[in-house]
């Protein structure tokens, strides 16, 4: 064997130390789930502590055999290595094969799948099972946000006067079982809440179902894990778990249609400017909800998010921004800076008084000046909102508008 | 097959083919070296040689588009790329790294290694078998124009349904996308189609089935599950052409389509395609671990089977893609029992690669170290696809990056690995110098780093909620420190790239002052090792009768009852001397090919842009059939003229396999 050169044998050395201490750290890490809100090892529901409960022993079994044909190759490699004084014309000894290992080392795999599968279709079934007294949610993806429409009568229709229809946040009672029906109106997108249950893809023309259920009050995030087009990217979830008093509070206050005009001179300014641009593609249920009806607008998805209770929500524009948060002291659009917490509507969220102090304005009048510039979208197609080109003064009017929607 | 004496196709016997063309075009080009021969050539050495070179130019373009996209991810909210650019830089990358660059380099060794494995002197068809690669160069060349003509496709390498649409997808990426791919699928089904034809019936004599080396086993086997595979897709991406060009209805949701068509179709092609993908590599290293181990490979039949299972199984497992796209808990249920169980198979053969090992003497060149390599990775890979295999936990799991990371150490960790192994083991035989060892070993251990560096970490982004496919993330999520690790590791294993391109220079460069290589550098096993080093034009002469599986191996070595070895020729001895190759009868050099080839990508331009130039396309695609069709089959002046037995100087033992060159006349007849 030839000597190899020693800045070779330094690399090898450096190489090898570098990947065993890269996947001890990786090992250790995928434990540390704190403050990582899309983590799927960290489950808060019934669903997703039952494919928990398939990880670890799955996992652990991979692992075992991961050391042990590892382990077994760096030891070959190292007790059957040519040494340097072997003799050049000496060869081991020839074995062409072992018929009794081979039957072995095939049927000891199948075995230990066959254990896997058992445990498979078991959490397989428990996925599906239908659970009694379910809330009924439609959850229809849209380029780039999601669609949540409540059977509240529980007739089998989203759409009825009875029924609530919402975007960007879910919010559910925690405790109780929630049946989820996927659909899309456009592409297909992939609706993942990590923390309380596996993905159900959201194919148009199909329904799909999916089980959730929070244990306690939280929010749960989530991402579109199905590529979608442009803002695949910025195409987030969040499911918001109240106590049950403050989801039937949420319910009732939802039910209501947009009130008054608003008694604030600059907000019914605003109300007039919503109504000649912004009332073409969205909802505001008591002002246009009956003429959009007639007139859908132009978008391939034939819907824009619904803002009759925008202010209910923590998050707005797919929950990529934060709707409550203090304003940043150099007046630049935030980002979430809090993306665990999300921001809080506070007593709005149950149709209580919105409180403006705590209103993220900087980041909601940006998004008014020119919506693209903070979100890639595609508008002349269709797809997205256009830049409407409001002078200040209009976006301040509107701001204070959309601030009455509680 | 019968049309050995009688060519009907060829001038009367006796009389001169000088200047004769049939279309008017072209005269039969005869030039055997130089720069032009390799545009006419039909010896599978040079078009192996030829799909290797163009691979490593796809693999550097897809590289590149892998750098662009560590680059982006290496901080929350990159701005190196926009989210329209970085969908076809993703998009582009995959299709690349998948058609462009994992097929073709198997298509390299598959060309160049078949007919010398199974002791012939070239494939079946010569003349389609240049066809499949101009084939495939005009259709990566002209998926990569795109970039040039309003940008690449934007939909990912799946390509789903009804985002591909016209509606979704306005410009003419994903028709960039589509037709060059229907180019490529033509190339891969003309050569799955040669290569079957010519394992099957070109064989030396005494070459049965079960002496055939295992690289020609495995893509043999891939060459099967191309057959199969391709035409799903290719008809999937018509009916896409249609409802693209031509607003046809077939994914139309609005019109009553089911999207879930497309992902059928696609993984139904997709699936297999993976492990068409694989085998190569695997073959590749069932050369090579014996070769270094001194030992033979453990279980020969063992090997051969499972890859045989696994091209069956392979077709049984496709919507393991589609456990989260609404298919029903029963397929789901299906699917995710076939998926478990393709992982016997697979394992068994890590088993008896891992027993090859045991007990040998093994000697750490670099193809020995990236064979090693593919076997620890790829078992990684495998393992995390037994975790997908478990339905419950695959809806947590897929469409993250712990499928990124899964799919990469297959692929990377598999394929790559199991190809640069053989880069390194056949480099000698196929250009006549060493690639150097040192660099070598540097080369895999860089490797080995950057590949683990890159990948590794994805697994526990997957898992802790990074989608994929996405050009962004925000901070908070805790995504930050992974995502520089992976960006440090792609450009370690760029770096290492790098370094095997240099080497094929230095090495080419220092080969001048070295002795010749010699036929068989490694002391190797099987049969290309007996011909001299770089291969001549005509592979044997003569050709050697086979009588075991490792027939050249046990040239050189009795073994006795007890397993021990005893040498009992020099190499030598018993390998080939370089013979003049009089009297053997290769096929004649044709320009038709490359026509026929690049009239395709003319017609897909037309379809794109006007179809005014797709007429034109089709007319260049109809004469050059026409043309290749009167071509005559050789050159009746070459042909014939000596067919002396003292052209068979009988080197290592052979009978006086004569005449056996006519195995390629007869077949070059109707190529």
């Amino acid at each position: 064997m030839q000597r190899l050169p020693k800045i070779v044998r330094i690399l090898a050395v450096i190489s090898f130390t570098v990947v065993v201490v890269l996947f001890a750290a990786l090992i250790v890490n995928s434990f540390q789930n704190s403050g990582k809100p899309l983590s799927s090892l960290a489950p808060e529901g019934p669903s997703a502590e039952s494919i928990q409960r398939l990880v670890i022993p799955v996992t652990s079994i991979a692992g075992i055999v991961f050391v042990l044909v590892i382990g077994a190759i760096v030891f070959i490699t190292w007790k059957f290595r040519e040494r340097k004084d072997s003799d050049p014309d000496e060869f081991p000894s020839q074995i062409h094969g072992k018929t009794t290992l081979e039957i072995g080392w095939t049927i000891l795999p199948a075995l230990i799948l066959a254990g896997i599968a058992v445990g498979t279709v078991l959490t397989i079934i428990n996925l599906n099972r239908e659970e009694p007294n379910s809330i009924q949610v439609q959850v229809a993806g849209q380029q780039w946000w999601w669609q949540y429409k409540y059977d509240v009568n529980n007739d089998g229709n989203f759409d009825g006067p009875e029924d609530i229809t919402t975007s960007t946040e879910m919010v559910v009672p925690a405790g109780r079982p929630i049946q989820v029906t996927t659909t899309s109106n456009d592409v297909i997108h992939s609706f993942w809440i990590p923390g309380l249950n596996g993905k159900r893809d959201a194919v148009p023309g199909l329904r799909n179902p999916l089980k959730l259920q929070a244990d306690e009050p939280g929010v749960f995030r989530g991402q579109c894990t199905e590529f979608c087009g442009l803002s695949h990217a910025n195409m987030r979830m969040l499911v918001r778990a109240v106590s049950t008093s403050d989801y039937d509070g949420w319910v009732r206050n939802q039910l209501k249609d947009h009130a008054a005009d608003p008694t604030d001179p600059v907000a019914a300014e605003g109300k007039k400017v919503w109504l000649s641009l912004c009332a073409q593609c969205h909802v505001i249920n008591g002002i246009n909800d009956a003429k959009m009806k007639e007139t859908p607008p132009p978008l391939v998805s034939g819907v824009a998010p619904n803002l009759t209770h925008l202010m209910t929500r923590g998050t707005f524009v797919g929950s990529i921004f934060n709707l409550y948060e203090p304003v940043s002291s150099d007046g630049s659009p935030l980002l979430m800076s809090d993306v665990a917490a999300a921001g809080d509507p506070g007593a709005a969220l149950t149709g209580g008084k919105v409180d403006t102090a705590t209103v993220n304005r900087v980041t909601l009048e940006a998004w008014l000046r020119n919506a693209p510039a903070l979100k890639p979208m595609y508008p002349q197609g269709g797809r997205g909102m256009p830049n409407l080109n409001l002078t200040e003064e209009q976006i301040d009017q509107l701001v204070a508008f959309l601030e009455t929607l509680n | 097959m019968a049309l050995t004496e009688d060519r009907p196709l060829a001038l009367p016997s006796g009389d001169s083919n000088d200047g004769y063309t049939p279309t008017g075009v072209f005269t039969r080009p005869s030039a055997e070296t130089g720069p032009r021969s390799w545009f006419t050539t039909v010896d599978h050495k040079k078009i192996g040689i030829m799909y290797g070179a163009a691979a490593i130019f796809f693999f550097i373009i897809g590289g590149a588009e892998a750098l662009l996209i560590r680059m982006q991810l290496w901080a929350p909210r990159g701005s190196l790329l926009s989210a329209n650019l970085y969908n076809q830089v993703y998009t582009m990358h995959g299709t690349t790294m998948v058609f462009l660059v994992v097929m073709p380099i198997g298509a390299a060794f598959a060309n160049y290694l078949i007919p010398l494995q199974i002791g012939a002197r070239d494939v079946a068809f010569p003349r389609i078998n240049a066809f499949s690669f101009w084939a495939f160069l005009a259709g990566g060349v002209f998926l990569n124009s795109s970039w040039l003509l309003g940008g690449g496709a934007d939909g990912g390498w799946f390509m789903y349904a009804p985002n591909s649409g016209v509606v979704f997808s306005p410009t003419h990426g994903v028709d960039f996308w589509n037709l060059g791919l229907i180019i490529t699928g033509i190339a891969s089904l003309t050569g799955a189609v040669n290569l079957i034809v010519t394992v099957l019936n070109m064989r030396a004599p005494g070459m049965t089935l079960m002496r055939m080396p295992i690289f020609t086993w495995m893509a043999l086997v891939s060459q099967f599950l191309l057959l199969f595979a391709i035409p799903v897709l290719t008809s999937a991406q018509v009916l896409l052409m249609l409802d693209r060009l031509f607003g046809a209805n077939f994914f139309n949701v609005a019109k009553g389509a089911n999207p879930l068509l497309w992902e059928h179709l696609f993984w139904i092609f997709g699936h297999p395609e993976v492990y068409l993908m694989i085998l190569p590599a695997f073959g590749l290293v069932s050369e090579i671990l014996p070769t270094f181990a001194r030992k033979p490979i453990f279980g020969y039949p063992f090997i051969v089977f499972s890859g045989i299972a696994i091209g069956f199984m392979g077709w049984g497992v496709w919507a393991h893609h589609m456990f989260v796209s609404g298919i029903g808990p029963i397929s789901v249920t299906a699917f995710s029992l076939t998926t478990m169980f393709i992982a016997v198979p697979t394992g068994v053969k890590i088993l008896n690669w891992t027993a090859t090992m045991w007990g040998g003497k093994l000697n750490f060149s670099a193809p020995m170290l990236f064979s090693i390599g593919l076997v620890t990775m790829f078992t990684i890979g495998g393992l995390s696809g037994v975790m997908h295999s478990v339905s419950p936990m695959d809806t947590q799991q897929t469409d993250t990056y712990f499928i990124v990371a899964h799919f990469h150490y297959v692929l990377f960790g598999g394929a790559f690995f199991g190809f640069m192994g053989g880069f390194y083991f056949y480099w000698p035989k196929a250009f006549g110098y060493m690639l150097n060892e040192s660099i070598g070993k540097a080369n895999f251990w860089l490797m080995l780093l950057g590949f683990n560096l890159t990948f590794a970490p994805m697994h526990v982004l997957g898992l802790q909620g990074m989608s994929r496919r996405i050009y962004t993330y925000d901070a908070g999520y805790g995504f930050e420190f992974w995502n520089k690790v992976a960006t440090i590791g792609a450009f370690t294993l760029a770096s290492s790239i790098a370094l095997f391109i240099f080497n094929i220079f230095y090495s080419k460069s220092k080969a001048k002052n070295l002795p010749p290589v010699g036929p068989d550098p490694w002391d190797s096993r099987t049969i290309e090792w007996m011909v001299p080093s770089p291969t001549p034009a005509y592979n044997f002469d003569p050709i050697p009768t086979v009588t075991r599986v490792d027939d050249f191996w046990y040239r050189k070595y009795g073994e006795t009852k007890d397993g021990k070895l005893v040498r009992i020729a020099s190499t030598a001895e018993v390998a080939q001397q370089r013979n003049d190759g009089k009297g053997v009868h290769l096929p004649s050099p044709s320009y038709w090919p490359i026509v026929l080839a690049f009239g395709l990508p003319i017609v897909a331009y037309g379809l794109i842009f006007s179809l005014w130039l797709a007429l034109i396309g089709g007319i260049v695609v109809v004469a050059a059939l026409y043309g290749w069709i009167m071509e005559p089959p050789d050159d009746p002046d070459k042909a014939h003229d000596d067919h002396g037995p003292e052209a068979h100087a009988s080197g290592g033992g052979d009978a006086a396999v004569s005449d056996s060159a006519d195995g390629v006349k007869e077949v070059e007849t109707v190529g």
